[in-house]
């Protein structure tokens, strides 16, 4: 003996349930295989079911005028030996809405396609385009894509110098003595993009040197409250504020235009020299950060570019770049180069007492020198004599 | 010429063994040399197949079938045409003749595979010279009339039969394969089993005219006989397959009889037809006419009776417990084998990426 | 607002199509007192009268080509073709004399040509194929598919008042999946794809039957943070590059799903068209999860051979690992 539970077969091909009219049977009634056992009505007809079992029916699962899916239970027989033990499931009656093969599934790991050209750049048309915008040769980028494929990311990589280049940089002996330094990797990346900036955007730079003494103070303030903060977010907060009140500052000359085009995000590419080399993260969305929050998200950035932690979204997309120049040693200020294809890089030297006057006295006053290099196509002399006369009196001001 | 039909009439040998209302003309156990066991086998077979037929049925609203199409009313046409065959000579099916199949030794287990969706063909029509399954109506009768006109360029003596209902003369496939045959003088049976319904559209509806008299606009004979006397059909077929094989071309059987059933298990007979007509045709029920006769000539008494319906329900037991145990077959083989007697490399490897698709864990 | 099947919205679309204009026809197998072997013209042939709702001879080359005279004639003939595998007798009628008529003759030809296609319901052979390309392969045909009830109406609607013949595919196995609509629902204008779904991270192509398939990929998808976008072509001739453009623009990564063998199906032009008008923002090659390049198989495997929302996921995530 064995409990059968028959279930709603699909009908009429592609049935989806059926209405049931009466029962033939009742619990506790015998029937034998073919006995009818219900009448039913889909949306095509009318029909008589026939029981699959012989043997006692144990359950009716449905009252007249109720509708039941195809493959929900209909009643339960406990059926004579002699029935098949397997008959859970409808066998070819399942209906549109059936159960799922549960044969083929989702292969685990992607198929990756092999690498069988090895000779060629593997990259998908959107990577390829995106290198020639930031002037990558994807010849010289490892991919690290489903067989050896360049990916997006690689390429972002390579355009800042990071990332998945890391064949050594190779120096062989000439004949004559002179040594050649095969360029690869983060070097041959900042090389690219230094070319580019010089070969392509006319630039010329401003000098003024602030007084940093209310900054000192803020500084100190805030140390005191338990914030040690480097000058950088108070430096990156000025920009920003003066970048909101001279936005050309913040734009890129479109060469395909002749456009300007002025940038809705300010987003402040942070130099950073790490062991592989000047590497430039961007601290995205600055325009609506405050002191706080700019310093806490340029640390993460500057460790990250050290430990070269960062994803690709970190190391692109920057609207304006802040350097600093002569951190230690002697050097006062330089003279920056604008980070293609933004308008303005704003570089600021140590902060140390110097000479200054004072109301009409010689006094030393800690002090430090700004420098602001920019596109001359997009700003003149005079705007860029503003924008820093804006970022002189900003930083002047200074407060806790 | 005008008068070709006219003259084939004459000299027609199906016509001269049936009287004008399609029934046997002289003493049919004379006529058609058919041994008592003989006529009590073709008694035999329809209660067979009627009874597989009707276990068929169960077996969809069970939900072991998908599908199926009852040929209730038509055993008489099935079995009657099949055993005036040779072996040999072929039978074109189109998708209700199961009887038929059953007749020429396809075990019906096997045969049902396809309506359980396991596969599309389920027996080798070179050994059993069964076609496959037509289901586009009319599709099967062009197929039949090139294999006649084979058999006549090899001169190998094969007839063929083959069997379509009154919708697919409607279909320009039928009246192609008409014309073709008679232009090529083909060693082909048509025969029409006019069960008067094509789904829901009567005969009426389908033809404003008469079937049999078809054949004669295509130069060839035609016959409406009565498609529920199994003895006529024995007889109308035999007569046309001997002419046929004589060299004398192609010969319409229309064979009049009544679908009881529904069109498959997913119509609705109530919705077009009355229970009066229905009721009309029970009355020239193929089987308990002939065993009427069987019973009056003396062939067979209430024992071969019972002994016949007992080995029926046996034949329906075992169909049904052979399906059931039927294992389903390989995925990949049964989607894949016969698609191409020669696959191509890239049809090779799609199928060994579908098959390691089945293999991999979810 | 109510539950409607397809089923019931397509009736209701022929029945309010012969009450407009009565020069609307309906006619074919099964479509008179059987109303249909769907029942999708139930209770037409009561309601407009044998002349306007009847049943024809089995024969669909003549079905297909008594419409073109009876348009020349002022008619609005709307055949059905009982299956999708019973088309091919009307092909060359379709093909030569539908698609054609106009540029011959100047003379438009407004004949609407259902088919139930498509696979999923455990049926015999023929019974379950998407003939659909053949016909958009074919100049002077429209093609259109609707996927939801309330599509199914208006494009029927649309369909029948165009003046210009349309092959309008109902996905057999979607007949009894409901949506709460009012009927008459809006128009669906011909050519107009539909966003299914919003997503960002790949574009989920499909129509007819696989839009549901394709929109249970993207709800799984979302448990596992993959945002898919789904687009409803519903007309696949014209078709409607823009709204699939503008997706692919978005999400750089594209899916076709269709239930025809992938080998020169529909969704090979669909892929095509992106890789030339979209190229530069690819970052996956576009992929098709379609039938498989075989017959369509006996019932049993049917589930194995039709796209699943498994195999939709298979190729996104090979999208979103490929670069």
């Amino acid at each position: 003996m064995a409990e059968e539970t028959f279930r709603l077969p699909d009908l009429g091909e592609g049935l989806t349930d059926a209405q049931l009219v009466s029962w033939r049977v009742q619990e506790g009634s015998t029937v034998e295989v073919n006995a009818p056992l219900c009448e039913v009505e889909t949306a095509k007809a009318v029909v008589v079911i026939p029981s699959p079992f012989r043997g006692t029916v144990r359950s009716l699962h449905a009252k007249p005028g109720e509708s039941v899916a195809v493959g929900a239970p209909l009643v339960t027989i406990t059926a004579s030996s002699d029935a098949p033990a397997d008959t859970e499931r409808t066998l070819v009656g399942y209906g549109p809405g059936g159960p799922e093969s549960g044969v083929r599934r989702r292969a685990r790991s992607v198929p990756g396609a092999a690498a069988d050209n090895a000779g060629d750049v593997r990259a998908a048309p959107f990577v390829r385009q995106l290198a020639r915008e930031k002037g990558v040769d994807l010849a010289t980028v490892t991919g690290t894509g489903p067989g050896g494929r360049i990916t997006r990311a690689d390429v972002e990589g390579a355009a800042v110098g990071e990332g998945s280049v890391s064949a050594p940089a190779s120096a062989s002996a000439a004949a004559d003595g002179d040594q050649r330094i095969s360029v690869v990797g983060i070097r041959k990346a900042i090389a690219r993009q230094m070319v580019r900036s010089v070969s392509t955007i006319p630039q010329f730079t401003e000098f003024a040197i602030f007084d940093a003494t209310r900054l000192l103070a803020a500084r100190a303030k805030a140390k005191a409250s338990g914030r040690p903060l480097t000058p950088l977010p108070y430096f990156v907060a000025a920009v920003v504020r003066a970048v909101r009140e001279y936005p050309l500052l913040n734009s890129s000359w479109d060469d395909t235009t002749d456009e300007i085009v002025v940038k809705r995000a300010i987003n402040v590419g942070l130099a950073v020299n790490t062991k592989n080399g000047l590497l430039v993260p961007v601290l995205k969305g600055a325009g609506s950060m405050d002191t706080n929050a700019i310093a806490e998200r340029a640390t993460h950035l500057i460790e990250g570019a050290r430990a070269g932690s960062l994803g690709p979204g970190e190391m692109s997309g920057g609207t304006i770049t802040v350097t600093n120049v002569g951190a230690s040693g002697p050097v006062e200020t330089g003279t920056p180069i604008i980070n293609p294809p933004e308008c303005c890089v704003v570089a600021f030297g140590a902060i140390r007492p110097r000479p200054m006057v004072v109301e009409g006295q010689v006094v030393a006053r800690e002090s430090a020198w700004i420098s602001v290099s920019v596109d001359h196509r997009i700003v003149d002399g005079a705007l860029a004599t503003e924008f820093l006369t804006r970022l002189v009196s900003d930083l002047e001001r200074t407060d806790a | 010429m005008a008068d070709s039909a006219q003259v084939v009439r004459e000299q027609d040998p199906v016509r001269s063994v049936l009287r004008a209302d399609g029934s046997l003309a002289g003493d049919p156990r004379r006529a058609l040399g058919l041994t008592p066991e003989g006529f009590v086998d073709l008694y035999r077979k329809m209660v067979s197949i009627r009874r597989a037929d009707q276990e068929a049925l169960n077996l969809q609203r069970q939900g072991e079938l998908g599908l199926w199409g009852q040929f209730l009313g038509q055993e008489a046409a099935h079995v009657g045409a099949t055993m005036a065959l040779e072996p040999t000579d072929w039978i074109f099916p189109s998708y209700r003749e199961f009887g038929m199949a059953m007749c020429r030794g396809i075990d019906p287990a096997t045969m049902l595979t396809v309506f359980r969706g396991l596969t599309h063909g389920a027996w080798d029509p070179r050994k059993f010279h069964f076609a496959p399954l037509a289901i586009p109506v009319a599709t099967q009768v062009p197929h039949a009339v090139g294999f006649a006109m084979g058999s006549r360029l090899e001169g190998s003596g094969e007839v063929v039969l083959v069997t379509f209902g009154d919708g697919a003369t409607s279909a320009g496939d039928w009246h192609e394969a008409m014309n073709f045959a008679g232009v090529f003088k083909a060693p082909v049976i048509f025969l029409c089993q006019n069960n008067y319904w094509a789904i829901s559209v009567p005969l009426p509806r389908q033809t404003a005219g008469r079937i049999a008299d078809r054949a004669a606009g295509y130069g060839f004979p035609g016959i409406r006989i009565d498609g529920n006397d199994v003895l006529a059909v024995f007889a109308a077929t035999r007569a046309a397959a001997e002419r046929a094989r004589r060299g004398d071309g192609p010969y319409l059987i229309e064979a009049q009889t009544y679908r009881m059933g529904a069109h498959t298990s997913s119509d609705d007979p109530t919705r077009y037809r009355t229970a009066a007509e229905l009721e009309a045709w029970s009355s020239k029920d193929p089987i308990a006419r002939y065993e009427r006769w069987l019973r009056a000539e003396g062939l067979l008494d209430q024992a071969g009776v019972d002994g016949i319906g007992k080995e029926a329900e046996s034949t329906a037991e075992k169909m049904r417990t052979r399906l059931r145990e039927a294992p389903a077959p390989d995925p990949g083989k049964a989607m894949f084998d016969r698609v191409y007697s020669r696959p191509s490399p890239g049809f090779q490897q799609e199928r060994e990426e579908f098959e390691s698709s089945l293999e991999s864990p979810g | 607002m109510s539950s409607v099947t397809m089923a019931k919205a397509i009736n209701t679309s022929l029945r309010d199509a012969l009450r407009k204009n009565p020069k609307t026809l309906i006619f074919g197998e099964d479509v008179g007192p059987l109303g249909g072997v769907f029942r999708i013209t139930d209770g037409l042939q009561k309601e407009f009268g044998e002349d306007r709702v009847f049943d024809t001879p089995l024969a669909e080359s003549a079905i297909i080509g008594i419409s073109v005279g009876l348009a020349l004639k002022g008619f609005r003939p709307v055949p059905e073709i009982q299956f999708d595998g019973f088309i091919y007798p009307a092909f060359d009628q379709i093909v030569s004399h539908v698609a054609k008529y106009r540029n011959r003759s100047g003379v438009p030809l407004p004949i609407t040509i259902r088919v139930p296609f498509g696979g999923n319901i455990g049926a015999v052979e023929h019974h379950s194929e998407s003939p659909e390309a053949y016909f958009a392969h074919t100049a002077g045909l429209k093609v259109v598919t609707p996927a939801t009830p309330g599509d199914a109406y208006g494009l029927l609607q649309s369909a029948i008042e165009d003046d210009d013949p349309v092959v309008f595919f109902e996905p057999k196995s979607r007949y009894y999946l409901k949506e709460e609509i009012d009927l008459p629902s809006a128009a669906v204008p011909i050519g107009k794809a539909k966003i299914s779904r919003e997503g960002s991270q790949v574009s989920v192509i499909a129509y007819g039957p696989t839009v549901e398939t394709a929109l249970q990929a993207a709800r799984s998808a979302e448990q596992e943070g993959i945002s898919l976008e789904v687009i409803d072509l519903r007309s696949l001739s014209p078709l409607d590059t823009e709204t699939v453009l503008a997706s692919v623009r978005k999400t750089h990564r594209a899916v076709v799903v269709h239930e025809a063998p992938v080998f020169g199906g529909f969704g090979a032009e669909i892929a095509a068209r992106i890789s030339h008008d979209a190229f530069d923002v690819l970052e996956a090659p576009v992929a098709r999860v379609a039938g498989l390049n075989i017959p369509y198989p006996p019932a049993r495997f049917e589930k194995l051979y039709l796209p699943d929302a498994d195999r939709i996921l298979q190729a996104v995530d090979a999208a979103l690992a490929y670069g």
